[in-house]
C-alpha cells in the first residue's frame, strides 16, 4: 500500500512539473484585462515579432473585479499592463495609485437599450423609442437589465438615470421599473446571450440593456439586423490602458501599450470587442455605420461617479433586494 | 531536546501561515467602526440568514439521515455497499461540482414552477437542497457507524415485549445515539454555515451568506474593513458551533471506516417506512443531480457525443479561460501533491508530539484552524503576504500552502486519536527491547495505524482538489485550478462553456464514485482476510 501511495505521489509530481515548462525564451510582458477582452492570434504574433516580447494574457472578471484585484495586489503587481479599467472605475484606480503615469484612452462604447425588432413586428406592437418609456404598462415584463453592483453596463445605466432624474428622483424611476417586472441579470453576458430574445440564446425578454454597437452583430441572412438600438441618452463608457506601478517589465509595458493604440490593433477592435477605436486612422467596418453607430446623444459625462457610486448602489439594492 | 526542535517546525508553520494572517484581518476588522458596520440591517439580515439556512439544512439532514443510517448500517440487503458508496460521493465532490449539479437539477423543474410551485424558483430552496445533498452522507455515516455496533439485545427485548419499531427507535436507540447525532449536527451546521461555492453559484449574487458577502465585499466593493468585520463574526459562529458540537458529542466520533463486528439482519416488512424514505432520498436527491450532469455531459446539440470532452483542451467560447482545463488539471494535481504531503507530514508529526506532550494549549493551537473558513484564509493570505521581501502571494506555492493549512486540522483529528488508541504498552515494550523512538514509530506505530494514515492522506488530497474558497482569491491567470475554471465556465452563458462545465463535473463524479466504491470493497476484503 505504501508503494502505491509513493508511486501516486511521484506520478503527480511528474505531471505537475510537466505542465509548467521553463519560461519561454523571450522576455514576457503580462497583460491583465477584463473577460470581454479579445485579441486575434495574428495580432499576438505581430506584437511578438515587432517587439521581441512574449505576450501573456490574464482575464480577471469584469471591469470592477479587475480594478479591485489590482488594488488588492498593488504591492507586488500581477501584471505589467492593464486593459479595460473604464470611466466608472477610474476613480478607484486613481485613488489607490496603481497606475504608473496616466491611464490612456483606448476605446469607447455607448451603453443603451436594444430591442428585438422581429419580436415586436410579429406581434404588431410598437417598440420603445426611449428608455424612459420602459416603465409604461405596454412594456411590462419585457425588459432585462444588469445588476449595477456586479456589471459595468448596469452601473452605467444606473448613472444614466441619476443624470436624467437627479439624486432625488432616480429611485422613483427604478421603483416603477421594478413594478413593471424588469428582470435583473448578474452580468451583461447572461442578460444578452441568455435572457434576450434577439441574440443566440433566444431568451424570453425582447428588450435588453446592451451597447449601441450590438445590432451590428445580429445581422441576419436578409442583410438586416434583428435588433435595434435606442440611440438617445446613452452613457459613454471609455476604456483605458495603463502600465502598472511596480511592473516587472516596464519596457515591455511601454511597447504593449503602443501596440494596443496602433492602427493595426485598433482596426480589429470593432470586430472582436464591439467597441469604437480611439485611433482616428483606424477603419470602422461599413455595417457599423448602418447598424452600430455611436449614440446620438449621451448623458452623465459630468457625474462624479466616485462620490456617488456607493450611495446609488445602496439605494438601488434597497429597491431590489 | 529533540522534541523541541520537532515542535519548532509545525509551530512556525502555523504561526506564520495561520495566526499572522488571521491577526491581520482581525486588526483590520476591528480598526473601523465595526459595531456600526455589523449593526446595519443588511448585515444583521445576512448573519440571520446564514444561521437560519445552516440550522434548517442541519435539521432536514438529520431527519432523513436517521432512517438512512438505520437501513444502511443496521440492516443488510443486496446492493448495500453500492448505495453507501453512492451517498458518500457528494461528500468528496468539490463543492463547485455540487453547485453545477444543482444548477442542472433546478433547470429540470421549470414545469413544476409553471404549474404553481413557485418556491422552486427560489435560490434559497436549492441552496438548502444542495447542503442536504452534501451532508446526508456525513450524517448517515456518523450515526450509522455507532448504530452498526450498538448492542441489539435491548432493542430485541423491547420488541419481544411488544414495542413497535418506531417506539423502540425513539425510546431505546435514539438516546444511545445522542452523541453521534450531536456530532453529526455540529459537522453539518459547520459545513452549511461556511459553504461558499454552493451559495455563490446557486444564490447568483442575490442570496448571500456571510461567506459570500466577505468575498463580494473584498473583491467587488473593495470594502476591506467591512469584509474583515464579517470575518470576525463568521469565525465566532464557527468557533462556537465547533465547541458546542464537540462538547455535546463527548469524545470523537470520526469519519473513519466503520468496523462492523456482527452480521446484520435482513430488511423486513416492518422496515418499510424507513426503506421508503431512504430509497426516495437516495434516488431523488442524491442520485438524480449526478445522473443529470453525466447525461448533459454527453449531450451535443440535440444528439449525443464526446464534443464537450474534446473541448476541455480549449479555453472555452471567446477564449474566456486563461488556460485550458487540461492545464488547470495539471495545476490542481500539482497543488494536491504539495498540499497533501505537507498536511500529512506536519499533521502526523504534530499528532506524534501531542501524544507525548499532552499539552492542552498546544492541542488547541492546532485545533483552532478547523473553525476558520477557506474564504477567510484566502482573504487573509491575499492581504498578508504582499510585502516585497516576502512576496509569497506571487508564487504558485501560496495555493497549496493554504490548502495544506485547511487540511491540517483534519489530519490531526484522524491521526491523533488513532495514536492515543494504541496505548502505552506496545511502545513501552518496544522501548524496553531497545528500539529507538524512530524504530518504534516506523515499525510499531505506523504498522498499527496504517489504514488511518492512508485515510488522512486521502482526505488531505480530496480537500486540496475540491478547495475553492481560498483559490478564488489566490489562483488566477495561469495558476487557475479545476474548481476556479469550473466556476468561470458555469457563471458564463454559452453552449460550449456549459458543455465543458458538464464534462468536467461528470468526470469528477464518476471518478469519485469509483474511488469510494473500490476503497470500500478493499477495506472489506482486507478486514475479512485479517479476521480469517
Amino acid at each position: 500500500m505504501k508503494k502505491l501511495v509513493l508511486a501516486l505521489v511521484a506520478m503527480l509530481f511528474v505531471s505537475g512539473c510537466a505542465t509548467n515548462p521553463k519560461e519561454p525564451a523571450p522576455e514576457k510582458v503580462i497583460l491583465i484585462a477584463h473577460d470581454s477582452f479579445a485579441i486575434s492570434d495574428l495580432s499576438i504574433a505581430e506584437f511578438e515579432q515587432q517587439t521581441g516580447f512574449g505576450l501573456e494574457i490574464i482575464r480577471a472578471g469584469d471591469a470592477g473585479s479587475l480594478t479591485n484585484r489590482l488594488v488588492l495586489t498593488k504591492a507586488s503587481p500581477i501584471a505589467d499592463v492593464v486593459f479595460g479599467i473604464d470611466n466608472t472605475f477610474r476613480g478607484i484606480a486613481d485613488q489607490n495609485g496603481i497606475i504608473d503615469g496616466n491611464l490612456i484612452e483606448v476605446d469607447f462604447s455607448d451603453v443603451c437599450f436594444n430591442y428585438d425588432r422581429i419580436w415586436f413586428e410579429d406581434r404588431g406592437q410598437s417598440p420603445p423609442v426611449s428608455w424612459r418609456e420602459l416603465i409604461n404598462p405596454e412594456f411590462q415584463g419585457l425588459t432585462v437589465v444588469t445588476n449595477p453592483q456586479t456589471s459595468s453596463p448596469g452601473l452605467a445605466f444606473l448613472a444614466t438615470t441619476v443624470a436624467a432624474f437627479g439624486e432625488d428622483g432616480f429611485e422613483s424611476y427604478w421603483k416603477s421599473l421594478a413594478a413593471n417586472g424588469v428582470k435583473v441579470a448578474a452580468g451583461w453576458e447572461e442578460a444578452y446571450f441568455t435572457e434576450f430574445s434577439g441574440s443566440s440564446g433566444k431568451g424570453k425578454y425582447p428588450i435588453v440593456l446592451s451597447y449601441c454597437s450590438s445590432p451590428a452583430a445580429e445581422i441576419r441572412e436578409d442583410g438586416r439586423s434583428q435588433t435595434v438600438a435606442l440611440l438617445d441618452e446613452g452613457f459613454r463608457q471609455t476604456e483605458y490602458v495603463g502600465s502598472l506601478l511596480g511592473a516587472k517589465n516596464p519596457l515591455g509595458a511601454k511597447a504593449l501599450i503602443a501596440y494596443l493604440l496602433s492602427e493595426s490593433f485598433q482596426n480589429t477592435m470593432p470586430g472582436l470587442m464591439y467597441v469604437y477605436p480611439v485611433n482616428k486612422a483606424a477603419v470602422i467596418p461599413p455595417e457599423w455605420a448602418e447598424f452600430g453607430p455611436a449614440a446620438r446623444s449621451t448623458i452623465g459625462a459630468d457625474l462624479d461617479l466616485e462620490a456617488g457610486r456607493q450611495i446609488w448602489q445602496a439605494k438601488w439594492s434597497a429597491i431590489f433586494e | 531536546m529533540n522534541k523541541k526542535i520537532l515542535w519548532a517546525l509545525p509551530l512556525t508553520f502555523i504561526a506564520v501561515l495561520f495566526y499572522w494572517p488571521i491577526a491581520r484581518i482581525t486588526a483590520l476588522g476591528l480598526s473601523g467602526d465595526w459595531l456600526a458596520t455589523l449593526g446595519t440591517s443588511k448585515n444583521l439580515n445576512l448573519i440571520w440568514f446564514t444561521l437560519w439556512q445552516a440550522g434548517l439544512s442541519t435539521i432536514i439532514t438529520l431527519v432523513i439521515a436517521i432512517p438512512g443510517a438505520y437501513v444502511l448500517y443496521r440492516k443488510s440487503f443486496p446492493g448495500r455497499l453500492v448505495i453507501r458508496a453512492l451517498i458518500t460521493v457528494p461528500f468528496v465532490l468539490p463543492s463547485i461540482v455540487v453547485a453545477v449539479g444543482f444548477t442542472v437539477f433546478r433547470n429540470t423543474h421549470d414545469f413544476w414552477i409553471d404549474i404553481g410551485l413557485t418556491f422552486l424558483s427560489s435560490p434559497v430552496y436549492w441552496i438548502i437542497a444542495a447542503h442536504v445533498f452534501v451532508n446526508y452522507s456525513i450524517a448517515v455515516r456518523t450515526i450509522g457507524g455507532v448504530w452498526a455496533n450498538m448492542d441489539a439485545e435491548t432493542e430485541q427485548a423491547a420488541e419481544l415485549d411488544g414495542a413497535g419499531r418506531l417506539r423502540t427507535v425513539f425510546s431505546i436507540s435514539l438516546p444511545q445515539l445522542r452523541p453521534a447525532i450531536f456530532s453529526a449536527a455540529a459537522l453539518v451546521f459547520l459545513f452549511s454555515a461556511t459553504s461558499f461555492g454552493i451559495v455563490l453559484v446557486l444564490g447568483g449574487g442575490q442570496v448571500q451568506t456571510i461567506e459570500t458577502a466577505i468575498y463580494f465585499a473584498a473583491t467587488q466593493f473593495l470594502d476591506l474593513e467591512g469584509a474583515a468585520a464579517l470575518v470576525v463574526v463568521q469565525t465566532l459562529i464557527t468557533g462556537v458551533a465547533f465547541l458546542v458540537g464537540s462538547s455535546l458529542a463527548k469524545g470523537t466520533v470520526g469519519l473513519e471506516q466503520v468496523f462492523e463486528a456482527s452480521p446484520k439482519p435482513r430488511v423486513d416488512s416492518r422496515d418499510l417506512p424507513a426503506a421508503v424514505v431512504t430509497g426516495s432520498v437516495v434516488a431523488g436527491l442524491v442520485a438524480m443531480p449526478m445522473i443529470l450532469v453525466v447525461f448533459q455531459a454527453f449531450r451535443v446539440g440535440s444528439g449525443f457525443g464526446l464534443q464537450n470532452f474534446a473541448n476541455l483542451s480549449t479555453r472555452g467560447a471567446r477564449d474566456l479561460l486563461n488556460i485550458s482545463v487540461v492545464e488547470a488539471a495539471g495545476n490542481s494535481l500539482r497543488n494536491m501533491a504539495v498540499a497533501a504531503i505537507i498536511a500529512f507530514l506536519l499533521g502526523t508529526v504534530i499528532s506524534w508530539l501531542l501524544v507525548r506532550t499532552k499539552h492542552k494549549v498546544l492541542d488547541l493551537v492546532f485545533l483552532i484552524p478547523l473553525g476558520v473558513s477557506s474564504v477567510v484564509l484566502g482573504f487573509g493570505f491575499l492581504i498578508s503576504f504582499d510585502a516585497t521581501w516576502f512576496a509569497l502571494r506571487s508564487s504558485w506555492l501560496i495555493v497549496p500552502l493554504a490548502q495544506a493549512l485547511i487540511a491540517l486540522p483534519l489530519v490531526i483529528r484522524l491521526v491523533y486519536p488513532a495514536l492515543v488508541a494504541i496505548g502505552k504498552e506496545p511502545i513501552e515494550q518496544a522501548s524496553i527491547d531497545g528500539a529507538s523512538p524512530w524504530q518504534i514509530w516506523r515499525f510499531v506505530e505506523v504498522g498499527m495505524i496504517k489504514a488511518v494514515l492512508l485515510t488522512a492522506f486521502s482526505y488531505a488530497a480530496i480537500i486540496s482538489i475540491g478547495e475553492f474558497g481560498a483559490s478564488s482569491f489566490l489562483a488566477y491567470g495561469s495558476q487557475g485550478t479545476v474548481p476556479t475554471l469550473l466556476f468561470r465556465l458555469i457563471a458564463r452563458p454559452g453552449e460550449q462553456n456549459y458543455g465543458m462545465a458538464m464534462a468536467i463535473s461528470a468526470i469528477l463524479i464518476i471518478f469519485s464514485f469509483l474511488v469510494v466504491y473500490l476503497t470500500s470493497l478493499q477495506a472489506r476484503t482486507s478486514r475479512q482476510s485479517a479476521s480469517a
